[in-house]
């Protein structure tokens, strides 16, 4: 019931913003500070308490040019006995979510710069084109039956038989409106990826740090049709996840989740998190990472019915794009195992992540032991970092490609015994 | 809107007056053109010394470099939106871009000139402190990184950049001075960017 009413609260809020804005004008002229502090900020400062109003801390910006390869000092990454890594492709600022079509061809997506990239290997050596240009974040990537899909804020766009026309792609289909996804900046950059059965999911992130929010608009996960009919909410309470992977045997959905800011510089922790069945409630805005009760949005009680995550990754960490290992090139333990890739933290003053971990599955399934597997790009001593891993991606021969959009940069892991 | 039409006017009054713009802008639009070329087209309007005297168009003396090369490329990328400044960013690569942001970051930002209107200035003052915007600008509104230098900014520019903000005009990856901005009145912006214009700028 008391969910119930918040709801009905949330309808008639806009309407309620507005009076309060209109009260907010009248009374400019009678005070001094009218509207400052009235808890307005909605961007990443969201949540921000007030002894922290005058904190450094930001998120950090990207490179938005390129990072010539002998920029990138590859040879500081660390990996396990066996293991090598080599920069694969280069050259393209921004560089995040990957997927790759059926004839080789690596599509990538960004934030900030607005481009689609396409590598394409010609065995020795990769090219890339830059595909599609000028748009909101395009960050979601995903490819079916000869066609790549992207979705930006806010667009959804298809691009048919692509492979075929990297030198001149053709405009795309417009899908924007079959979806009808909201267009809200703040979290609303998108990943993509097609299940098992077809369906093309898409995260709706929350508008906020912390807020109330209506759970069939935001803080989920869905899937459509490809062609955005036959939504369906699959995952709810879900702050802000930017990558997923099916389960190669269950078809279980496995996703990552970016937790709150300004609680502590601890935590709550990012997530690791396992869907057993559709519409299942991941917490947010009310429970956070493993049973920590919102201080404002929530009360006794509030973590109850809330599936809680099946590893825990670690207070602003930014667990981003993770991927089944489906290949045969790396050792038996890796098989069936995850690989996560942490973008890195902001909002702590130490500096964590900055890696790709390893998740291995317990004996039931139902849960995950992290593990480091690729580390080096955070200078613990100096606190400063030089790389961000963003995606992973297994390729057909077992190799790991990893994105990194600090230098725009692909690295390739294989293994060698 | 009014930041274009003004920056509009500007090179049209050049042109009309003086016909040095669409030479050096000529000059800046052809690629192979010496980066002297490319830098003078910029000052032109932004002015020599990078501190711009000309309504509507911003200030970009003693901005962070990273700042000026971000905006850079989000221009040339047509993801931050400029009919204006695309043409001649188009054809920039990352290395002149680079090159240009450097020579306008390495240049120091003056004060607005005369004297500013006590009341406005004193009321502006109090909007800025207790809306923290030195945790991000930094202190002395100097900016850092990505977040730009706002001090010395031209009242004219920051003023209608605060409002465009405010109305969701201006929507970029970091949604923060939008919220930041949300339900200020015009009285009030107004005060903050004149006090901006003439905070005393240490560089």
């Amino acid at each position: 019931m008391k969910n119930k009413d918040i709801y009905r609260q949330l309808e008639v809020r806009p309407q309620r913003r507005l009076q309060f804005r209109g009260i907010a004008v009248a009374m400019a002229g009678l005070a001094l500070v009218s509207w400052m502090g009235q808890g307005w900020a909605q961007g990443w400062a969201q949540g921000r308490p007030p002894e922290l109003e005058n904190s450094p801390l930001a998120p950090h910006a990207g490179r938005l040019t390129v990072t010539p390869p002998d920029q990138i000092p590859v040879d500081r990454i660390q990996l396990p006995p066996g293991f090598k890594v080599e920069i694969w492709a280069h050259g393209m600022p921004g560089a995040r979510m990957m997927t790759r079509g059926d004839k080789g061809t690596i599509f990538v997506g960004t934030r900030q710069i607005g481009r689609v990239y396409a590598v394409s290997d010609n065995g020795n050596t990769r090219t890339h084109r830059i595909i599609t240009e000028g748009h909101t974040q395009p960050n979601g990537v995903a490819f079916r039956n000869g066609s790549l899909y992207v979705a930006a804020i806010n667009k959804v766009m298809r691009f048919d038989g692509v492979e075929d026309k990297l030198d001149s792609v053709p405009a795309p289909k417009d899908l924007t409106k079959d979806f009808g996804l909201p267009s809200d900046g703040h979290h609303g950059w998108k990943f993509l990826a097609f299940g098992p059965d077809g369906k093309l999911y898409v995260p709706v992130g929350a508008p906020c740090n912390r807020c109330e929010v209506h759970p069939d608009v935001h803080a989920n996960i869905r899937r459509y049709n490809p062609d955005g009919t036959g939504m369906e909410i699959v995952a709810r309470g879900v702050r802000n996840s930017v990558g997923f992977d099916f389960h190669p045997n269950t078809g279980e959905l496995w996703f990552t989740d970016n937790d709150a800011d300004w609680l502590s510089e601890h935590g709550p922790q990012c997530e690791l998190n396992r869907v057993s069945q559709p519409g299942e409630n991941f917490g947010f805005p009310r429970c956070h990472g493993h049973g920590i009760i919102d201080p404002e949005f929530g009360t006794s009680g509030s973590c109850d019915g809330v599936t809680l995550p099946a590893a825990l990754m670690g207070g602003h960490t930014a667990p981003l794009g993770m991927r089944f290992y489906t290949g045969n090139m790396f050792p038996e333990e890796y098989r069936g195992s995850m690989f996560i890739a942490r973008r890195g933290s902001w909002n702590r003053t130490v500096n964590v992540g900055f890696d790709v971990v390893l998740g291995q599955l317990s004996a039931d399934g139902k849960r995950a032991a992290i593990s480091p597997f690729m580390t080096g790009f955070l200078d613990t001593a100096q606190n400063t970092f030089w790389g961000r891993p963003v995606d992973v991606l297994v390729m057909p021969d077992g190799a790991l490609l990893v994105s990194d959009d600090h230098n725009g940069a692909i690295y390739r892991i294989t293994y060698e015994g | 809107m009014r930041v274009r039409t003004a920056a509009k006017r500007c090179i049209f009054g050049l042109t009309l007056i003086t016909g040095i713009f669409p030479a050096s802008a000529a000059e800046a639009l052809d690629d192979g053109a010496a980066l002297e070329a490319k830098i003078s087209a910029c000052a032109s309007c932004h002015g020599s010394d990078g501190n711009s005297a000309r309504e509507g168009i911003p200030s970009l003396a003693g901005q962070p470099e990273k700042f000026l090369v971000d905006q850079l490329i989000l221009i040339r990328e047509g993801v931050r939106r400029s009919e204006l400044m695309r043409p001649f960013v188009r054809g920039f690569d990352d290395a002149t871009i680079i090159a240009i942001a450097e020579h306008f970051a390495s240049m120091p930002a003056r004060p607005a000139e005369g004297s500013p209107n006590p009341e406005l200035f004193a009321r502006g003052r109090a909007l800025v402190q207790s809306g923290h915007c030195g945790g991000c600008h930094l202190p002395d509104y100097s900016g850092r990184a990505q977040i730009p230098r706002i001090a010395g900014q031209r009242e004219d520019y920051l003023a209608a950049t605060l409002m465009a903000y405010r109305d969701g005009r201006i929507l970029r990856p970091d949604t923060t001075m939008n919220n930041v901005m949300h339900g200020a009145a015009d009285d009030e912006i107004r005060a903050l960017a004149h006090f901006l214009a003439y905070a005393t700028v240490t560089h």
